[in-house]
């Protein structure tokens, strides 16, 4: 077993919010290092979600979450800009059938109200339809929220990760915690081949928190998963929405959400459905339940131009208690944002919508909290909050690309057609730590165009396997094993 | 750089498209953004191409090598790896490769680029997206051209005539199909395939049924084979899923240049990306005839 150098922080998890908590505590003079279960970043919770940059209006008043998601909601732009992340304002249009509706939709306004949100509007189906005319005739009315947008969240979970560790933050992957003990006022982590020693913890274990929490502590909150699906159309779908859309339906509880992304295809999703055996595993009632919706609120979406349907896993989290030797649910649910600080141990369990929105803010808030404990509030001088993103030739001026070619001829050459996605920046992703045809895939969108990757999968793979200095039977999809050929010839010829 | 003509693609129809077009006098611009010349006709290493035009019964990289050997022969100017990434409504094209950014100029274009897969995402599938699910032409040119092992058990969706050669060149490498899955109550593709391909390698088949999940968590593991009238489900064991949904001719280029349907006067679309053809010899036939009626236009302009 190797044994780390000690650092003051050991972050466990690298979703969004151990990327960003990462990051954060870079802005004091503490050293950090993340233990990360999978190969790359963006691999649990943050890689299936509905990508929404939400504003605080369906915030309690006075929670933590409506605080940090109205401050996160106004510094949005200006942290994209930071980290080289495109980010759409696009607003939103909370769209109503009726009465029943209607009275959720006047209870959404004045909560936005008190909580500080500005420029939300009620508006009459009139004016409703000429914002959205794709929108169902029977839309009676509907809340505009200016402020909502839309963010990728792959590129701003790698945009943190870079820049964490463009600071100084180191990035372990392939690195699951499977033990942990406190020793000498600090604690001990143990992976299959290391361990490490900090000072103190913070689990970032998306849908596993509950059970790294209790490798130190008694069982307090467990996590509970249900299942969410969606699917994207092709950019080319006739139909679409150019806001975000929340239907409010008068019939059942879940309603259907519209996202014109910042790729510009249409997402659509989630559903809301008992989990599946494995967290991103979809569900075809799940997706069946969807296509109904787009009927009834966007009747003229073109939804067989479908891409790809895939499925998230919402962590609902449930306060247990103890009964004889075993632990039941109790009817305690978890609300807010919550932080469960346990002498040096800092779990944040159970972080649901609007955590993409929030990452930044909950980990700016918890580090300043850790610092204060580790008392170490001296801030960094060096910390640089700016991250270069990786160039995408389709946006150059075709001056611009001649002269890239020029200097690196890889920038010529395009692998994913479907996207133009050239050599070069399939390469740049790979430096910049892909490890698997997916992990590129998240950097720079390839194979997510019609043809999701049949013309380019085996390329990608035998770049990785040229980089990496691997051989291409070890190239994986999504890692694991998610090989995508075998080795050797395919027999004789 | 100027040409009379600009072919886009370089498979069946963009050669034979050059080969004319370059008899007739034309200058010509053949641009094909794979390493070689051929199209999907590289990796057609089975026999049934050729009757028509040839009289004889030869592989699709034979006859593809004959063209080639044409082509060497004619004044064509031709680029390969060279990937045509913008047609303007100027008559201008962007062609991105290796050694630079290349802006060209030509009165005529020929779009000759294919077809493409439909997508196994255009399908409503639940399950976890594991990998080892292929298309078709995706696993015909990785075993054919690259000799890459995708795995020893098989289940084919859909049952084109790209689906039908991949399962008889999947027995012929010892490897088991366990089954080929179609929607419709019959088997698409041509009567010779079908006979060929899967009644001579005795592939079972399940019609009126499709599949709805896909199992594994990694690689596929299984597919749920779900029969459209009865609604009763069948799991299938697998490590390897092949889609063959459908080909849709690739027309991404032209898009822009698209105005209700009307394309501009100076563009043409030959083969594969005109509409999809089942016999390679049509493809050239029909490639070689638009070509000639260009020409005539550009001698009609010149005598004018
Ligand atoms: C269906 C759905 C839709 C959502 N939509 C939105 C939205 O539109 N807007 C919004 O603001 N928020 C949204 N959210 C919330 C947001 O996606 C989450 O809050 C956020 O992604 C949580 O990130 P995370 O880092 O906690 O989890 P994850 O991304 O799951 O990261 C956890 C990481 O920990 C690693 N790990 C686990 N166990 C160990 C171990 N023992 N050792 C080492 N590493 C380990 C995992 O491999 C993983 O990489 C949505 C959430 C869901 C479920
Ligand atoms: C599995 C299979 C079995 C077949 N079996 C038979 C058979 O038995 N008998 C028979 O007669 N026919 C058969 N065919 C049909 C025949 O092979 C095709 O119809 C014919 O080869 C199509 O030629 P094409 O030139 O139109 O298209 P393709 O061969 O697809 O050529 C298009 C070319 O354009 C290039 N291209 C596309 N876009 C661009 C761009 N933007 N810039 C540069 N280049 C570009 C592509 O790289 C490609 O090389 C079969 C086809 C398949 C796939």
């Amino acid at each position: 077993m190797h044994t780390s150098e000690k650092c003051d922080i050991t972050v466990i998890g690298a979703g969004l919010l151990g990327c960003f908590v990462a990051r954060s505590l870079r802005e004091y003079n503490l050293s950090v290092r993340v233990l990360e279960a999978r190969e790359d970043v963006c691999t649990g919770i943050s890689k299936a979600n509905t990508a929404i940059v939400y504003t605080g209006i369906d915030n309690k008043p006075g929670s933590l979450k409506s605080e940090l998601c109205v401050r996160a909601n106004e510094g949005f732009d200006s942290l994209c800009t930071d980290l080289g992340v495109p980010f759409s304002r696009c607003g939103s249009l909370m769209a109503v059938f009726g009465p029943k509706g209607e009275k959720a939709l006047i209870k959404k306004y004045n909560q936005g109200v008190e909580n500080g949100v500005r420029g939300i509007k009620l508006l009459s189906a009139e004016e409703t339809h000429s914002m959205e005319p794709g929108l169902s005739s029977e839309v009676t009315a509907s809340l505009f929220v200016p402020g909502t947008g839309t963010v990728n969240p792959w590129l701003l979970c790698i945009a943190a990760y870079e820049n964490a560790s463009d600071n100084g933050a180191e990035f372990l992957f392939n690195n699951r915690v499977i033990q942990m003990e406190r020793v000498n006022g600090g604690f001990r982590l143990v992976t299959e081949d290391n361990e490490f020693f900090s000072r103190a913890v913070v689990n970032c274990a998306g849908l596993f928190a509950d059970t790294v929490r209790e490798l130190t502590e008694k069982p307090l909150v467990r996590i509970f998963r249900t299942g969410a699906d969606y699917f994207v159309l092709d950019k080319k779908a006739e139909g679409g929405v150019s806001h975000i859309i929340f239907h409010e339906p008068e019939i059942g509880k879940k309603g259907l959400t519209l996202v014109p992304t910042t790729e510009g295809n249409i997402l659509v999703g989630p559903s809301d459905r008992a989990a599946s055996e494995y967290p991103d595993e979809a569900d075809v009632n799940g997706l069946v339940q969807l296509e109904k919706q787009c009927k009834e609120v966007v009747p003229k979406l073109e939804i067989n131009k479908k891409i790809r349907c895939f499925a998230g896993s919402r962590p609902n989290t449930v306060l247990v208690k103890p009964e004889g030797r075993r632990y039941i649910k109790t009817d305690n649910k978890i609300p807010d944002f919550s932080i469960f600080e346990e002498a040096g141990l800092f779990s944040l369990i159970g972080i649901k919508t609007p955590g993409l929105t929030c990452a930044h803010e909950l980990s700016r808030y918890l580090s300043a909290h850790i610092a204060d404990y580790l008392c170490c509030s001296e801030i960094n001088p060096e910390f640089n909050p700016v991250r270069k993103p990786i160039i995408k030739t389709s946006e150059l001026t075709l001056e611009e690309w001649k002269k890239l070619v020029q200097c690196n001829k890889a920038y010529g050459q395009i692998i994913c057609t479907c996207g133009k996605i050239t050599e070069g920046e399939i390469v740049g992703a790979i430096r910049r730590g892909a490890a698997t045809v997916n992990g590129v895939k998240r950097r720079v969108g390839s194979g997510m165009g019609c043809c999701q990757g049949s013309r380019c999968t085996q390329r990608i793979a035998e770049i990785i396997a040229r980089e990496l200095s691997i051989e291409v039977n070890e190239v994986t999809m999504d890692g694991r094993n998610s090989y995508i050929m075998r080795g050797g010839v395919s027999c004789e010829v | 750089m100027k040409y009379d003509i600009l072919i886009v693609g370089g498979g069946a129809a963009g050669m034979a498209a050059a080969i004319k077009s370059s008899e007739r006098g034309a200058s010509v611009l053949l641009a094909e953004r794979d390493l070689e010349l051929g199209g999907v006709l590289k990796q057609c290493i089975h026999n049934g191409f050729g009757l028509t035009y040839f009289h004889e019964d030869i592989s699709g990289t034979e006859y593809a090598d004959r063209f080639r050997r044409a082509i060497a022969d004619k004044s064509i100017e031709i680029m390969t790896e060279a990937n045509v990434v913008s047609i303007c409504e100027n008559r201008t094209a962007v062609i991105a490769t290796k050694s630079g950014i290349f802006e060209v100029s030509f009165d005529f274009c020929i779009m000759a680029t294919g077809c493409r897969e439909k997508s196994i995402g255009s399908e409503l599938i639940g399950g976890t997206r594991p990998a080892g699910v292929y298309t078709a032409g995706e696993a015909q040119k990785m075993i054919n051209l690259n000799h890459y092992d995708l795995g020893d058990n098989f289940v084919i969706l859909g049952s084109g005539n790209v689906g039908q050669v991949m399962a008889r060149r999947l027995k012929i490498l010892g490897k088991n199909v366990a089954a080929m899955i179609e929607q419709n109550n019959s088997l698409g593709g041509m009567t010779k395939n079908r006979q060929d391909c899967i009644e001579a390698y005795n592939i079972p088949v399940r019609l009126n049924s499709t599949v709805d999940m896909i199992y594994g968590e990694g690689h596929v593991t299984a597919v749920r084979v779900k029969h459209l009238d009865s609604g009763d489900t069948e799991i299938i064991k697998c490590d390897a899923l092949i889609t063959a949904l459908g080909l849709i001719p690739d027309r991404v280029l032209a898009e822009e240049l698209e105005i209700n349907g009307n394309y501009l006067d100076w563009l043409y679309f030959c083969g594969n990306c005109e509409s999809v053809h089942d016999i390679v010899d049509a493809v050239t036939i029909q490639a070689e005839r638009l070509a000639s009626e260009i020409c005539d236009l550009t001698e009609d302009k010149l005598n004018a």
